[in-house]
């Protein structure tokens, strides 16, 4: 991953290069992340521990489709720690469609990010219901799902089939531990991509050892 | 051809792709959601196309069968006309005269979202059940704090009454003795307010009189009087918040709380996450909420799986014989959750439910009377890799057995969820507990309890006192440790 390409930055903290997105607005904190000013531009530390997507990149990530003014359908946003940071990336002019279920989380979700951030577009509905979003429109440019269901490969392409645009992109967080605890993790990562290649060309699969335990990402261009 | 499109901000009539008539909402989050629930009246609307009659398509299915009611020939419409719709639809509210322009159109559907999220957190947030779990967790949390404060209370005033700590049992009576304050100034009056007999009060008077105790100073005794204090009042407040509590239940879940009794009925609600959510589970899986460890050490290995888990608690349970206990709790769990459906989705209470359980489980106790010998012989070790593991989970394979070693797998996982004191040997637990195990094993239980909490306070006080509060979880955790093998050798003596 190139340093510096205006999606993401590599900012030295505690003697250490560590990822951060510049903050869309300013002296605003979501988790305690640690705000750092360098030459009047304020950036927002990226935690790997707390994001998958951040984890993903500390992993090799090697496509990056969020960018300025992109358009995305986040399922499962819970407090919304990542949903911020995609936030940051694409900017005041793009969209993000951020679904959720648990009205414990979303009313973090709700107070924390949401009513900061004029791009996120909160959507308190079930994602195995995605005809019944409301204030979605337009296909959107990535599908991003985190929702640990064990159904929850079928719940994302019902979503990709109806919102995603031909191919865009789709990032799918798998925890094994959710799909089926008696399986291996990698027969679980397994199967799913299997599962997805009918409508995904799969591109990339990220263990995000050692920030997440039994957890996948995978990356995929849609086909349809 | 007229298309109907329920938008964010009101309906729209088209005819043959061109603006006809609007009919925007009021307010748009309410009547947004009551068109979807199917509640909304659309008097305007129905008027309107009413007398059209034909060749009407509708963009909603909620709209539709709203229409219906009113005797309108709704269709939905095409797939491709919903996409269409679907990625136009800035335009759309630009063109019904909802916003100025796309832009404008973007921030009011975001506002739209926001509302409609808000009002959707808000509703869900008044819903009645998670008070109830509230309640009962924060029960959970007073017993814990106040047992782990009792046997502060029993250490620090033991230092100057040490004798006292094997008479009294009751935290409470011992709370209002230290509240008396030094050994000299106890009178026969403390003793009678604290509600001992005669008998007991000779004796305190006693070994008060030739305590080994040695003395403790003003500003010490302050501080160990207001901690008695803080006992007392959170055993007001549980007693409130139990009566509360029962009080919800009765109201919130009658069925429920028939079938499980309040507090167990409460906890159970708490795992499920909302009544809601209980009433669609299977019974097997209410049968061993509160087991999940044992449960996917089972799935993971292929042992025993769990026979029940926060049903322990349940009176009939823990009652019956060591045999037993699977079948009654799968008995309850069945006909707990036909009772919480019934809460949820139907109304008053059903007697016969009660009446079939306790017929089930007369005939379990009457059947099984006497163990099989399946019941009896002790079970294959299921750990090909028995070394370290099983060394350290006590090396004894019949633990999966019983009821007392159940309590003992789930503990891990209770605790942190704060739901289990009854291992704690608390006095707050122990009074609820059910007559026949009091019986049983309260004896030796409140030997424990004492032992272990010698245990606890002397690895304690090696830590010394200044890195107390630092040290809070180490403590903790050593703590309930040195509690956990203590009580596991006795149980196994027994």
């Amino acid at each position: 991953m190139k340093e510096d390409n205006f999606e993401f930055f590599w900012i030295n903290s505690d003697g250490e290069k560590k990822l951060a997105t510049e903050n869309l607005v300013i002296g605003n904190q979501v988790y305690n992340e640690k705000l750092i000013t360098k030459k009047g531009t304020e950036y927002r530390l990226w935690d790997p521990f707390r994001s998958k997507l951040a984890a993903a990149i500390m992993n090799g990530l090697e496509i990056f489709p969020f960018k300025n003014k992109s358009t995305v359908l986040y399922l499962g946003v819970s407090t919304g720690t990542t949903v911020s940071h995609i936030s940051d990336i694409v900017g005041p002019s793009g969209i993000i469609f951020g679904v959720e279920h648990a009205s414990r989380v979303a009313r973090d979700f709700l107070d924390r990010v949401a009513s900061h951030r004029a791009n996120i577009i909160p959507i308190l509905q079930d994602a195995r219901k995605p005809k019944e979003y409301f204030s979605v429109f337009g296909k959107v440019d990535v599908v991003y799902v985190d929702i640990a269901q064990p159904d929850q490969t079928n719940i994302a392409i019902e979503n990709c089939k109806m919102y995603l645009k031909k191919d865009g992109y789709f990032f799918l967080v798998i925890k094994t531990r959710s799909i089926d605890v008696t399986k291996s993790p990698k027969r679980i990562v397994e199967e799913e991509i299997k599962r997805m290649e009918v409508y995904f060309e799969i591109l990339q699969v990220i263990d995000l050892h050692p920030y997440d335990k039994d957890h996948a990402m995978v990356i995929a261009k849609f086909l349809k | 051809m007229y298309s109907v499109i329920l938008t964010e901000f009101g309906i729209v009539v088209f005819k043959e792709e061109k603006l006809e008539k609007v009919f925007p909402f009021k307010d748009a989050v309410k009547d947004y959601i009551s068109v979807k629930k199917k509640e909304a009246k659309l008097n305007d609307l129905v008027n309107y196309l009413g007398p059209l009659q034909r060749g009407i398509s509708v963009s909603d299915e909620s709209l539709m069968t709203l229409l219906k009611k009113n005797s309108i020939d709704a269709q939905m419409m095409e797939e491709s006309e919903l996409e269409t719709i679907q990625s136009t639809k800035p335009q759309i509210i630009v063109d019904s005269g909802f916003a100025k322009n796309v832009p404008d159109a973007l921030s009011k559907l975001r506002e739209f979202a926001m509302g409609l999220s808000s009002s959707k957190v808000t509703e869900v947030s008044e819903s009645p059940d998670l008070h109830i779990i509230q309640a009962i967790n924060s029960l959970d949390e007073i017993d814990k704090i106040a047992n782990g404060l009792s046997s502060r209370l029993r250490e620090w005033y033991g230092l100057h009454f040490p004798e006292l700590d094997n008479i009294i049992d009751s935290i409470n009576g011992y709370s209002q003795i230290v509240l008396a304050g030094k050994r000299e100034s106890l009178t026969k009056k403390v003793y009678e307010e604290a509600g001992f007999p005669d008998s007991k009060a000779d004796m305190i008077a006693l070994l008060a009189s030739k305590s080994r105790g040695g003395d403790i100073s003003d500003i010490n005794l302050a501080i160990v009087q207001s901690i008695a204090k803080q006992i007392l009042d959170f055993h007001d407040l549980r007693k409130k918040l139990e009566a509360h509590v029962e009080l919800e239940m009765e109201t919130v879940a009658p069925n429920l709380s028939a079938i499980l009794g309040a507090a167990v009925g409460a906890r159970i609600l708490g795992k499920a996450g909302s009544l809601k959510k209980l009433a669609s589970m299977p019974a097997s899986t209410i049968q061993i909420i509160g087991a999940e460890k044992a449960l996917f050490r089972s799935l993971k290995t292929g042992a025993q799986p769990p026979k029940h888990g926060l049903l322990f608690q349940h009176a009939m349970v823990h009652a019956a014989p060591r045999w037993q206990r699977g079948k009654i709790a799968r008995a309850i769990a069945a006909k707990a959750v036909i009772a919480a459906r019934v809460d949820v989705y139907g109304e008053g209470i059903n007697k016969t439910l009660l009446e079939k359980l306790n017929v089930r489980v007369n005939e379990i106790s009457k059947k099984y009377e006497n163990p099989t010998e399946k019941d009896t012989r002790k079970p294959e070790l299921f750990r090909s890799d028995s070394g370290e593991s099983r060394r350290r989970e006590g090396g004894e394979s019949r633990r999966r057995e019983g009821g007392e070693s159940r309590r003992r797998e789930g503990g891990d996982f209770r605790r942190r969820e704060g739901s289990d004191s009854r291992r704690e040997g608390g006095d707050f637990r122990r009074r609820e507990g059910g007559e026949s195990r009091r019986r049983e094993g309260g004896e030796s239980r409140r030997r424990e309890g004492s032992d272990s909490r010698r245990e606890g306070g002397e690895s304690r006080r090696r830590e010394g006192s200044d890195s107390r509060r630092e040290n809070k979880n180490y403590r903790e955790r050593t703590n309930s440790k040195s509690n956990k093998n203590k009580k596991r050798s006795k149980f196994e003596r027994r």
